[in-house]
């Protein structure tokens, strides 16, 4: 319950930089994407039924912020946690650099997912132009990745959850 | 009892749950999307709740955004003068906080007096409404107002500004309503060119602008000319400018021309819009296409 409270405060405070920062900076790709990290942090160190529940729930908050197509992030930001679930449940270790990369790769998978989703095939061939501004914005959610993951960690010490999976 | 646990935590259920949970939630998701359930459903019911849990936070960050700015220039102003000086740069700071809140003040109202006199023109029930917030990912093209269905706004409403075109509602909450503008890539209004009357779909392009799609080849469209509502898709009332036109493509096969248009709104200095309440009458049949 306690992990719930947590995240859903989390997601709140993420949508509520990233739909009220643009005002005053207008340059959009310079704004971190907030829930894929989040997300990304759920599918590192917090394997379970509820983390999963927890990552589609944020997708979810965020289509109810973003674009006309109900389910689009909820697709996606699912997507992210299970990638990394997976993935990261192979790996020795998972520290702030390897959440970093998925952070990174989670921005680029998201940001062409949810104009494909959208648009289709016409969203797919739009993607060329885009991809600079993309990876851009994916590079400095993967800078501001490590904050964040040390943010919910000094959070869930305070909260009384364990910070790091067991075998970590 | 520990080996009954023993035996569900050895199942395959068990071991593979996560997985299994994120599938069963990826196969929602899809539902979703698909349309199997739209935004009038059900199951967004909780985004609007969300988008009313934000509202006041939005509406308190776009306060500050407004009076940020201000607060900067003030600052930045002030830099590099001497100590002795300090009464005197209060007084000047003083000064210049009260000069920008007038010209907020000045620039608001004369946003509303806009807002108004083309209230007045379209003749129609209308609403003014502040921009309170901005999509959350950058990738469509949305924005949040701080009036919602309590003011009588609905989904397909047209969302205008004194300049022209901004888009339509595609939800509203009790205070809070989002507008899906008129340059995403999923947006399309019926339009026609003002001097040569063709007419064709004005639609947002996924890598920014807006583009009218099925203009006959025939037609003469010229860079500069006035694309304006049609009035024909039954949201937007006739006779609104769209934007003009920027470009027009004729090379190439095909049955159509490429048009480029340049929106007449500024998307990121919205501040305050109009949403149009009443349906206009349906538009006479003058126009080619």
């Amino acid at each position: 319950m306690r992990l719930v409270i947590l995240f859903a405060t989390l997601t709140y405070l993420a949508l509520a930089i990233e739909t009220s920062v643009p005002y005053w900076i207008q340059t959009r790709i310079l704004i971190p994407n907030l829930i894929v990290i989040l997300a990304v942090d759920l599918g590192l160190r917090n394997h379970g039924v509820v983390p999963a529940i927890l990552a589609f729930a944020m997708g979810y908050a965020t289509d109810a912020f973003s674009g006309s197509t109900l389910g689009v992030n909820a697709f996606l930001i699912t997507i992210v946690f299970l990638l990394t679930y997976e993935i990261s449940s192979r790996l020795l270790v998972t520290n702030a650099a390897v959440g970093a990369t998925f952070v990174f790769l989670g921005v680029i998978v998201t940001s062409i997912g949810a104009l494909v989703l959208a648009d289709g095939a016409a969203g797919l061939a739009a993607t060329g132009p885009m991809l600079p501004g993309i990876a851009v914005q994916a590079a400095i959610s993967a800078i501001v990745a490590p904050i964040v993951f040390a943010l919910v960690a000094l959070l869930k010490r305070i909260a009384g959850l364990p910070v790091a999976l067991a075998r970590e | 009892m520990p080996a009954a646990r023993g035996k569900i935590t050895g199942t395959f259920l068990w071991r593979n749950r996560v997985v299994l949970t994120a599938g069963a939630l990826l196969l929602i998701s899809l539902h979703l999307l698909t349309g199997g359930l739209s935004r009038a459903d059900y199951a967004a019911a909780p985004a609007f709740a969300m988008l009313e849990v934000m509202r006041p936070v939005q509406a308190a960050a776009a306060h500050l955004g407004d009076g940020a700015s201000s607060i900067v220039h003030n600052y930045l102003d002030l830099v590099g003068v001497r100590e002795e000086n300090t009464r005197l740069r209060g007084q000047i700071a003083e000064l210049k906080g009260e000069d920008a809140r007038i010209t907020e003040l000045q620039t608001e109202n004369q946003h509303l007096a806009g807002l108004l006199e083309l209230r007045d023109a379209l003749g129609l029930g209308a609403v003014a409404a502040s921009v309170i917030g901005s999509d959350a990912t950058g990738l469509s093209h949305t924005l949040v107002l701080g009036q919602g269905s309590s003011s009588g706004l609905r989904p397909g409403m047209a969302v205008l500004s004194n300049r022209g075109v901004v888009g339509r509602i595609i939800d509203t909450s009790q205070n809070a309503a989002r507008v899906l503008l008129i340059d995403d890539h999923n947006s399309a209004l019926d339009g026609f060119d003002e001097r040569s009357r063709a007419r064709g779909i004005v639609a947002g392009v996924v890598d920014d602008g807006i583009i009218m799609k099925y203009v006959d080849r025939s037609e003469d469209l010229k860079p500069g000319d006035a694309i304006v509502t049609s009035g024909l898709d039954g949201i937007f009332p006739r006779g609104l400018l769209v934007g003009t036109v920027a470009s027009v493509h004729r090379e190439g096969p095909g049955l159509f021309l490429l048009v480029q248009v340049r929106p007449a709104v500024d998307f990121h200095a919205l501040e305050q819009v109009l949403i149009v309440t009443q349906q206009a009458p349906p538009a006479p049949p003058d126009i080619r296409g």
